[in-house]
């Protein structure tokens, strides 16, 4: 079971962004995507994502085409992502955000919803005992019932973390998450993808940060200029000429 | 501790709502009471679509001139039962508003609002046109409820009742998953998505549900004037209700239930506000957009925050890798 | 045949300028604004006052119409758009050009009357010129020329290509040091004078009415959207067809139903074409 990019193409008007790059995603290991800016990460995490169709190739699950799924069906085939900037919900508090990820394990519709059946007590019960469980795991005890507008950087980056865990992924793809952080907060960041690791999630790593990511990868894959440039070991990439020439080099 | 003290206090709001058949005084007052909870029908409906989902509705007046119009032709012309005619006109109002929203809830934001302001402005030209139906110019008169409910006092206490149903409903789609799932939609779509939100069937539903929450207060409303014509749903009344929203404060219940109270009783009480009509909702909303845009309501959190200092907050993120894992792994197991 | 469709000709020049005057605002600011169609109900207002109880003479009166319609233009600047740009939420702007829309038609309710009152002549001519009648052609040249002027500011002056650069890209254009705060509020005052020579051309045609803004923000938006969103040829097309269209219906089904066939005109493009006829961008980023 994984997911992956197959050859895939993606052009903006006249620039290709990213030129026929492979990469697959499996349960249990954490995957380093590196790459000086520009060189296409983002945009191949919005093709795994499904905010991007492909131009050319194909994204994949297993040997299904998901190329063309939209992006809450993949969220429904276990896909789950952070973004670069926290997208929080800022008006509501931090447990609600997280319940957020339960969406689709909610299963009363609207109108049972407006007559408050049974059905969504229980949806409710569930989906708020998993959030808070979450939320006093990635270390968020102290702010569960604060408003999200009033968190810090840190905070709200491990808060989209257990937004997407709420919605239970086998595939989490995180988009920069060291990004802002101190040290400290970053190390608190490593044990956290390592539970995801043991805990059999797949974890798309897209980093700025090389050390963080060659300390914590079971595998990387570099990108340049939209092409794939190495991939294998922490150890392979990092002695790789080529990596060290675009983009260690300096 | 918290939860009982907010039963008590609901309680004795609905009591009070519930005597004021004999506390308003006179028959005006009382005229006036069961007006604002009409119109409280069809904005609790329509906060879920401008105050949740944050779709910009500013035509709903066309929903409720349809509305009216298919009570006071069911209920007058043809001799339905009046609760039959409510019904229906909820129904239609329904019909109506999918039918509105299927082409334009996929469009931005300011095409939305134009689609729905031309479709108040059609409904009123085909009021005009249609005179056989509608009575044109001159208007229709309207039929009371059934008994018990044709005196004052019982309609009074029957549009309460509906009134009182519709905040319940909209309470509970908004504080469950649906509510979260109508805020991601309108702060932050890109998120709704991610977590698998269907965002244009979410805006739908919602929208179809305030059709017909107007289509009933339509009815409600045609009953309270007694007799329609096609100048009672000027387009400034669909105003009306969208201020009385943005100004309650998006994402709130209360707040816009306060804004409809206030927004219509303060123009009968002090007569210069009444004379300068639609100049004051718009200065009302100007100031809100511009200094508070989360609504008046907002300043009173503002206003409790800022008594209740927060004593040395934490911001200090700290892991409990333990727990973390069992709760991934009992998701899993799932 | 040949009124209706003079008639239809004429107001949907109007609704073009109007759509033209949304143009204008939006290259800077990427604001549709609500007050747009108010402009020119004030230049229509003002106009008629200035002419007929004042007693001013015609070219003054003119300008007095167009500088009212700029004064008015700056201040939908200054309140209704400099504070709510600087914040994120995109909706605000919508917000507050209504508001201040809403204020200005009850104001002007309230000032002038609700009654429509009759437009004084701009030009002496005789009332049995029939269709050659000043209040049927003075709209359309004055669209016709609104948008030709439109087109050579962009091109020959310096002013125009830096709105052209701040439409295409507001973000380099500042980090170029084009004042773009400058530049914006001067769209705005532009704007607002072509409203308000677009309401002064049109006053024989629609009176001088408080309630016509609401309608020509509507109709002339719908212009707009038919002739794709920042295009001024498309501004003037899109009038066009929708005058021509309402004219045949009103002569095959009769008048009453305007609007509604101005929407479905609208519906049908947007379905075909999303962009408008002759729009380049997508709808999105509105």
């Amino acid at each position: 079971m994984s997911l992956s990019a197959r050859d895939v193409t993606k052009r903006f008007g006249g620039l290709t962004a990213l030129a026929k790059v492979s990469l697959e995603l499996k349960p249990g290991e954490v995957h380093g995507l590196i790459g000086p800016n520009g060189s296409g990460k983002t945009t191949l995490l919005n093709l795994l994502s499904g905010y991007y169709r492909p131009d050319g190739g194909m994204i994949a699950i297993d040997e299904t085409d998901i190329s063309d799924a939209t992006v809450q069906k993949r969220a429904g085939f276990g896909v789950a992502r952070t973004f670069q900037k926290p997208r929080l919900l800022p008006t509501l508090s931090v447990l609600d955000n997280a319940m957020l990820g339960g969406w689709r394990d909610a299963r009363a519709g609207f109108l049972s919803t407006a007559f408050c059946l049974p059905q969504v007590k229980a949806d409710e019960l569930a989906l708020r005992s998993r959030a808070e469980e979450l939320l006093h795991g990635v270390g968020l005890s102290h702010a569960i019932n604060r408003r999200a507008n009033l968190l810090e950087h840190a905070e709200q980056r491990f808060l989209e973390i257990a937004r997407g865990l709420a919605q239970r992924p086998r595939f989490i793809l995180l988009d920069e998450p060291a990004g802002g952080l101190t040290p400290a907060e970053i190390e608190h960041l490593g044990a956290v993808i390592r539970v995801m690791r043991e805990s059999g999630v797949g974890v798309l790593l897209v980093e700025h940060h090389t050390d963080f990511v060659f300390r914590i990868s079971d595998r990387v894959t570099t990108l340049d200029v939209g092409a794939v440039i190495k991939r294998g070991t922490p150890d392979e990439v990092k002695r790789d000429p080529e990596v060290i020439r675009v983009y260690l080099g300096a | 501790m918290h939860l009982p003290k907010k039963s008590i206090s609901i309680l004795v709001v609905l009591a009070a709502l519930i005597a004021l058949p004999w506390w308003a005084g006179d028959l005006y007052k009382l005229h006036l009471a069961a007006l604002i909870c009409a119109y409280w029908v069809l904005i609790g409906g329509l906060n879920l679509v401008v105050g949740y989902s944050g779709q910009l509705s500013i035509g709903h007046v066309g929903l409720l001139a349809i509305g009216s119009y298919c009570f006071a032709i069911l209920a007058g012309t043809h001799g339905v039962h009046p609760a039959l005619a409510i019904a229906a006109s909820g129904a239609l109002c329904a019909l109506c508003g999918l039918l509105l929203g299927l082409p334009s809830l996929r469009l931005p934001g300011f095409y939305f609002a134009m689609a729905t302001l031309a479709f108040a402005l059609i409904v009123t030209e085909i009021t005009l046109a249609q005179g056989t139906l509608t009575g044109g110019g001159v208007g229709l008169a309207v039929p009371g409820f059934a008994p018990p409910f044709d005196t004052p006092r019982g309609t009074y206490w029957l549009i309460l009742a509906i009134a009182v149903l519709v905040t319940w409903l909209t309470w509970n789609v908004a504080r469950h998953t649906w509510g979260r799932g109508l805020v991601a939609v309108r702060d932050s779509a890109v998120t709704a998505q991610a977590v698998g939100v269907p965002v244009f069937r979410a805006k739908l539903t919602v929208f179809v549900f305030s059709g017909f929450t107007a289509g009933v207060a339509g009815a409600l409303f045609a009953v309270l004037q007694s007799y329609i014509t096609p100048d009672t749903f000027v387009f400034d009344l669909g105003l009306f209700f969208f201020v009385c929203i943005i100004i309650g404060g998006r994402g709130h219940i209360l707040g816009p239930a306060i804004g409809t109270i206030v927004l219509t009783a303060l123009p009968e009480m002090v007569a210069p506000l009444a004379k300068l009509g639609n100049f004051f909702y718009g200065l009302l909303l100007l100031a809100v957009v511009l200094l508070v845009p989360e609504g008046i309501g907002r300043v009173f959190e503002l206003l409790i925050e800022r008594f209740r200092p927060r004593r040395g907050e934490s911001h200090v993120v700290k892991p409990d890798l333990d727990r973390l894992a069992k709760a991934i792994e009992q998701g899993r197991a799932q | 045949m040949f009124v209706a469709l003079i008639t239809g000709l004429a107001t949907g020049a109007l609704y073009a300028a109007a759509a033209l005057t949304y143009n204008v605002m939006f290259s800077t600011s990427k604001v549709l604004s609500v007050t747009t169609g108010h402009i020119s109900m004030l230049g229509g207002i003002f106009g008629a006052w200035f002419i007929s109880t004042l007693g001013w003479p015609i070219p003054v009166a003119l300008v007095g119409a167009m500088g009212i319609g700029a004064v008015f233009g700056l201040l939908t600047d200054f309140i209704a758009i400099r504070r709510v740009l600087a914040r994120s939420d995109e909706h605000l702007w919508l917000l507050s050009t209504l508001a201040l829309a809403t204020m200005v038609q009850q104001a002007a309710g309230l000032w002038w009357g609700t009654e429509p009152k009759p437009f004084p002549r701009l030009i002496p001519q005789d009332f049995s010129a029939g269709l050659g009648d000043q209040k049927y052609w003075l709209p359309i040249v004055i669209a016709i020329l609104l948008a030709m002027a439109l087109e050579l500011f962009y091109r020959r002056t310096l002013y125009g290509k830096l709105f052209v650069a701040m439409s295409e890209d507001a973000f380099a254009a500042r980090a170029r040091g084009i004042p773009t705060g400058r530049i914006r509020s001067m769209s705005y005052v532009i704007a607002g004078a072509m409203g308000g020579l677009a309401g002064f051309a049109a006053g024989q045609l629609t009176f001088a009415y408080f309630a016509l803004g609401l309608t020509l923000t509507l109709n002339g938006f719908i212009a707009l959207a038919v002739g794709g969103l920042g295009s001024n040829a498309g501004a003037l097309v899109g009038g066009a067809a929708l005058g021509i269209l309402s004219a045949v219906a009103t002569y095959f089904v009769g008048g009453e139903y305007q609007q509604t066939i101005s929407v479905g005109l609208l519906m049908v493009v947007l379905l075909v074409k999303p962009a408008g006829l002759f729009g380049s961008q997508s709808v999105r980023p509105v």
